[in-house]
């Protein structure tokens, strides 16, 4: 049964950029405010957001260009710079700054430059598998991914690609009317998301992350075949103060892949 | 009918099982496979065969640009296209010089590629035929790294600085988007006023023609995906929409690439070049990754789910690394045969299609020099004096032809100016 792409119990939409640019915002849930932005394939709206809906009001918002109402929106967000900047002032028009923010892989490294930027904006960081850094020695495989056959994807996300898990995550519609506009939405999100992940899913991060004051947790899968394990060290040493956690015989989306262990890590480290 | 020569560097050398083992492009292993004096013969051979179509009469010459290539070791085809000027000049030879072209989309240098158009257009005396190819997703993107979202509309400010640098009657300054120049004033500019004709290379897409035929360019149809099976569609989509915005059936408004082999008979050419055609699609567009022709975001969301909904337009390019020679003749990727056959199987299908500038490609792959200096003299002799007259009976003007040719004195063109 194929997960719904974007799925919260309701939709907010906030002006940015002097009114030039809309963003949607998918929300669900009940209690204090969280913020969580999504990785490069676009918004997926799972159980581990259902399970944090029980305790938080969700807030997850959807990448310029990536919210069917304008695909083209993605066009007048010129630079990485102008996004962060565009999320502070959703951030503020949503009215959950001071909350907590959870970032996954290309979220992850918006989620951790937000607050290297402006270090009061959220109360804690939770990044999971964070793109953002370079390591020559074990450059992350984000461009050999986006270059991949989709019969090969499976192994680059998960440790275990033939798991039920896993098959569940790649299912398609039944319906194959369904299958052109979701492939066409994935693989456009994947664009979306590659003007500031091409040639490199770096920014120039590092030098920036000595700003970030919030706690901060950092979980990987041991077997990230994406952005190696190593980078959750690589963020911890430059995040002071800051937690990791590796989860044995995870790949890429460990809150995905195990979503028990993640919640558990994750939930108690936002109750703290 | 405009016939030209159209050359690709392709490394002659590889081995037979390439194919089965690398893609020909981005991560192809070069210490693995190439010799340095091969590499030497490859392009020394290239430059040869061009040559010998110009002084056998072909109205004009064509390189393309691909860097991290096995089959075209061309990442600057203007480099080759300045050998061609100057010696087809010295010649006298009055030969289109087409460079099809360097991508606008790839560049992160444009102005340089409006100063190299300028050059190359001086050089042979207004003769220049100004390619303006988006640029190939695996070339923009992977060897170029360019976000392939951003391909089109670096390709869009590119082309408006190159026609400002060509036009412009004071210098100015440019702070674009994608490049910035704090005074352009580019010296030389091209000769041919207002400018040297604009080749459009595209896949067909309902976007790019509606763009092409806006600005009134060559819609330049480089097939190699069985045009018996895409060219109806791509052609009839092309006039169905001339039509509609108002532009007429003028066939040099349409180019089209084909490669051609020619034998004293039909089984005599098979028996020559088949085992070579075979290798040379299997070995260069054959082993470009799928995924190599539109990385996400190159192509805009609408042409992702049109291409999703209906292949059409691919052909057999899914099949293309296990292609058989039987199955590229019949889908008409490649013509091979006596010189009637070949005569025949072309004039039927430009006439059918409307198309007055094909651009033929007569060397490929694994195929020596001697062999392709055989096919070049073969189809200059036998097919090409019964091909430029097709079109004479509709007396058209080409309005995309350099106005250097047919302009030259000893000392060089001066009429273009």
């Amino acid at each position: 049964m194929h997960a719904e792409v974007a799925g919260g119990a309701r939709e907010e939409v906030r002006s940015v950029w002097n009114d030039e640019l809309e963003i949607h915002v998918q929300v669900a849930g009940s209690g204090p405010p969280l913020v969580f932005l999504h990785a490069a394939g676009g918004l997926r709206w799972g159980e581990f957001l259902d399970r944090l809906a029980e305790s938080y009001t969700v807030y997850a918002p959807q990448l310029p260009g990536t919210h069917p109402s304008d695909q083209h929106a993605i066009h007048k967000v010129e630079t990485f710079a102008d996004l962060l900047l565009m999320y502070e002032e959703l951030v503020h028009a949503l009215g959950v700054a001071g909350a907590p923010v959870i970032g996954e892989s290309f979220g992850g490294m918006i989620a951790a430059d937000l607050s290297a930027h402006f270090p009061s904006l959220f109360s804690k960081l939770v990044l999971l598998a964070p793109a953002g850094l370079w390591l020559d020695d074990h450059p992350p495989r984000v461009f050999e991914l986006t270059a991949a056959k989709p019969e090969e994807v499976p192994a680059y996300l998960f440790a275990n690609p033939d798991s039920d898990v896993a098959k569940a995550f790649f299912a398609l519609p039944e319906d194959p009317e369904l299958i052109p506009g979701i492939v066409a939405a994935l693989v456009w999100a994947q664009g979306c998301s590659g003007k500031f992940l091409w040639p490199f899913p770096d920014q120039g991060g590092a030098k920036r992350l000595h700003r970030v004051t919030a706690p901060t947790l950092i979980v990987f899968g041991s077997e990230d075949r994406v952005m190696p394990a190593v980078y959750g060290e690589e963020y911890a040493r430059r995040i002071a103060g800051s937690r990791l956690e590796i989860i044995e015989d995870c790949g890429h989306i460990p809150h995905v892949e195990e979503l028990e262990r993640t919640l558990e890590l994750v939930s108690s480290f936002l109750s703290a | 009918m405009k016939v030209l020569y159209c050359g690709q560097a392709a490394y002659r050398y590889l081995p037979s099982d390439f194919a089965q083992r690398y893609d020909s492009v981005v991560t192809t292993p070069y210490l693995d496979l190439v010799e340095g004096p091969k590499i030497y013969e490859s392009l020394h051979s290239h430059v040869e065969e061009l040559l010998l179509a110009a002084r056998s009469g072909f109205d004009g010459v064509m390189v393309t640009e691909h860097s991290q290539t096995s089959y075209d070791l061309s990442p600057n085809p203007n480099l080759i296209a300045s050998i061609l000027a100057h010696t087809t000049q010295v010649e006298q030879l009055d030969t289109a010089i087409t460079v099809l072209g360097r991508s606008l989309g790839k560049s992160r240098e444009p102005l340089r590629i409006a100063e190299e158009y300028a050059m190359l257009d001086a050089l042979s005396g207004g003769r220049l035929i100004a390619g303006l190819p988006v640029g190939l997703s695996y070339d923009a993107n992977q060897n170029g790294g360019i976000p392939p979202i951003e391909t089109r509309a670096r390709y869009r400010e590119g082309r408006a600085l190159l026609e400002k640098a060509w036009s412009a009657t004071e210098p100015f300054a440019w702070n674009g988007k994608y490049s910035r120049y704090p005074i352009v004033n580019i010296w030389p500019r091209p000769l041919q006023q207002p400018h040297p004709p604009f080749w459009i290379p595209g896949s067909g897409s309902p976007g790019t023609l509606s763009e092409i035929l806006g600005h009134d360019e060559v819609f330049t149809y480089l097939s190699h995906f069985g045009p018996k099976l895409t060219g109806p569609r791509i052609f009839n989509r092309f006039w169905d929409m001339a039509e509609e915005m108002g532009r007429d059936r003028n066939p040099y408004r349409l180019a089209f690439m084909q490669v051609v082999c020619v034998g004293e008979s039909d089984a005599e050419a098979e028996r020559l070049y088949g085992e070579h055609i075979q290798t040379h699609f299997r070995n260069s567009f054959g082993s470009v990754p799928q995924s190599g022709f539109s990385l996400p975001g190159y192509t805009d969301i609408r042409g992702v789910e049109a291409i999703l909904k209906d292949h059409g337009d691919m052909g057999i390019a899914g099949r293309l690394r296990e292609i058989s020679f039987r199955e590229l003749v019949d889908t008409r990727a490649a013509i091979v045969g006596g010189p009637e056959t070949v005569r025949e199987q072309i004039a039927e299908f430009v006439k059918e299609f409307r198309i007055g500038n094909l651009l033929v490609m007569l060397h490929g792959g694994s195929m020596p020099h001697e062999l392709a200096r055989y096919n070049i003299g073969l189809f200059a002799s036998e097919v090409l004096p019964h091909l430029q007259g097709i079109w004479d009976d509709e007396d058209w003007d080409h309005h995309w032809w350099p106005t250097g040719i047919g302009a030259q004195t000893p000392e060089g063109s001066a009429a273009a100016v």
